[in-house]
């Protein structure tokens, strides 16, 4: 009943702070690899963004966009870790990492474990900082269900 | 606009809302999707008008379970709003009296003109609202840009210096679009073509038709505030 009323009473009574400070910004990285002693990581970005969209993919983003959102969740996962709230956010973030992997890939995956860290993005002064706020726990990849 | 008029479109807009957020779900969640066809089922009764404050109360359960499923909000603001909208309009359903129901409904209306006065305000204390760099900061390296061709957006600082200053003096204005039924409606459109923008450039596409839904609560409570004769 608590955890009801905490979740849903920021949604009766809104702080609407939207954009308020820019925040560091969160970017998901992860990595595949073969055996658990392994130490040599590959890192790479978890869905990013493309780099150019047409007019008309812009304006049919607006009707249809559950990858994007889906993305935007993913950054809430990255933050909530980052303020304590690590096991279902981890558990989130991974299961989709592993889920975009094997949809990518039709080979087989004997003895392969992922990991993702969390990279903040950040100004200072006029240079753009990049640091490893968070390294995940390895995770054999075939553990991950389907989301 | 009459309430039970007002009441009508915003149970049509905020269910078509839900339907469209829950057909994007299915496609890309697979565990959990009995509570987003339970939503898509009970979205179409509301549409329909059937049973509609159970309807509603179903549909606030089901969004609580959904709360809990993802431990907070799926898409922040855009999910707030949303549940503020439907508990507004169960909240009409169950009130005894007439007053409770326009209590219930304006407080809805209050919320969207403090979505923007209280966005516009906590923007302009901040100095780096006021010279454009949040903004370019947004562009810069936050995770929103739909693309990486926009993050260019922020080698912009005159534009974006006028843009910042256009959304906060816009959101700090709004309350004042109140005045008479042609500013209101000409600063929603203005709102509008504002979320229209952040869909299309940030991809917030879910802020867009969850704001517009809560459009008939306020077309309503400014014609009652002039019926009063104030």
């Amino acid at each position: 009943m608590l955890t009801s009323m905490k979740l849903i009473l920021p949604a009766l009574i809104p702080s609407w702070r939207f954009f308020d400070v820019i925040a560091p910004s969160p970017r998901i990285e992860f990595s595949v690899f073969e055996g658990v002693d392994s130490v040599e990581r590959d890192w790479h970005e978890f869905r990013p963004r493309p780099d150019h969209l047409s007019m008309i993919e812009i304006i049919k983003r607006v009707f249809w966009n559950p990858s994007w959102n889906e993305s935007l969740f993913m950054m809430s996962c990255a933050e909530r870790i980052m303020a304590g709230q690590e096991e279902h956010s981890r558990h989130a973030i991974m299961q989709r990492i592993c889920n975009d992997y094997k949809a990518a890939l039709d080979d087989v995956m004997n003895d392969r474990f992922v990991q993702f860290r969390l990279v903040f993005v950040s100004r200072e002064g006029d240079e753009i900082r990049r640091h490893v706020a968070y390294t995940s726990p390895l995770e054999r990849l075939d553990d991950e269900a389907q989301i | 606009m009459s309430f039970e008029l007002a009441v009508r479109i915003t149970e049509i807009m905020i269910a078509l809302v839900f339907l469209h957020q829950s057909v994007e779900h299915l496609s890309v969640c697979k565990r959990g999707r009995g509570l987003f066809i339970v939503r898509i089922v009970m979205c179409v009764l509301l549409i329909v008008g059937v049973y509609t404050p159970w309807v509603c109360l179903g549909l606030v359960i089901n969004a609580l379970l959904i709360l809990h499923r993802f431990q907070g909000p799926y898409n922040g603001g855009s999910d707030r709003m949303g549940v503020l909208i439907l508990c507004a309009i169960t909240l009409v359903h169950f009130m005894p009296e007439q007053a409770w129901r326009e209590i219930a409904f304006g407080y809805l209306a209050m919320q969207l003109v403090l979505s923007y006065f209280i966005s516009g305000g906590v923007k302009i204390v901040n100095a780096d609202w006021r010279s454009g760099r949040a903004l370019a900061d947004v562009f810069l390296f936050s995770a929103y840009p739909a693309s990486e061709s926009m993050r260019g957006w922020a080698e912009k600082p005159r534009l974006l210096f006028v843009m910042s200053w256009a959304v906060m003096v816009f959101e700090l204005v709004f309350p004042f679009a109140m005045l008479s039924q042609e500013t209101l409606i000409a600063a929603l459109v203005i709102a509008g073509v504002f979320h229209l923008g952040n869909a299309c450039i940030f991809g917030l596409n879910r802020f867009f038709w969850v704001w517009l839904a809560a459009y008939p609560s306020i077309l309503w409570l400014q014609g009652r505030i002039l019926d009063l004769g104030y």
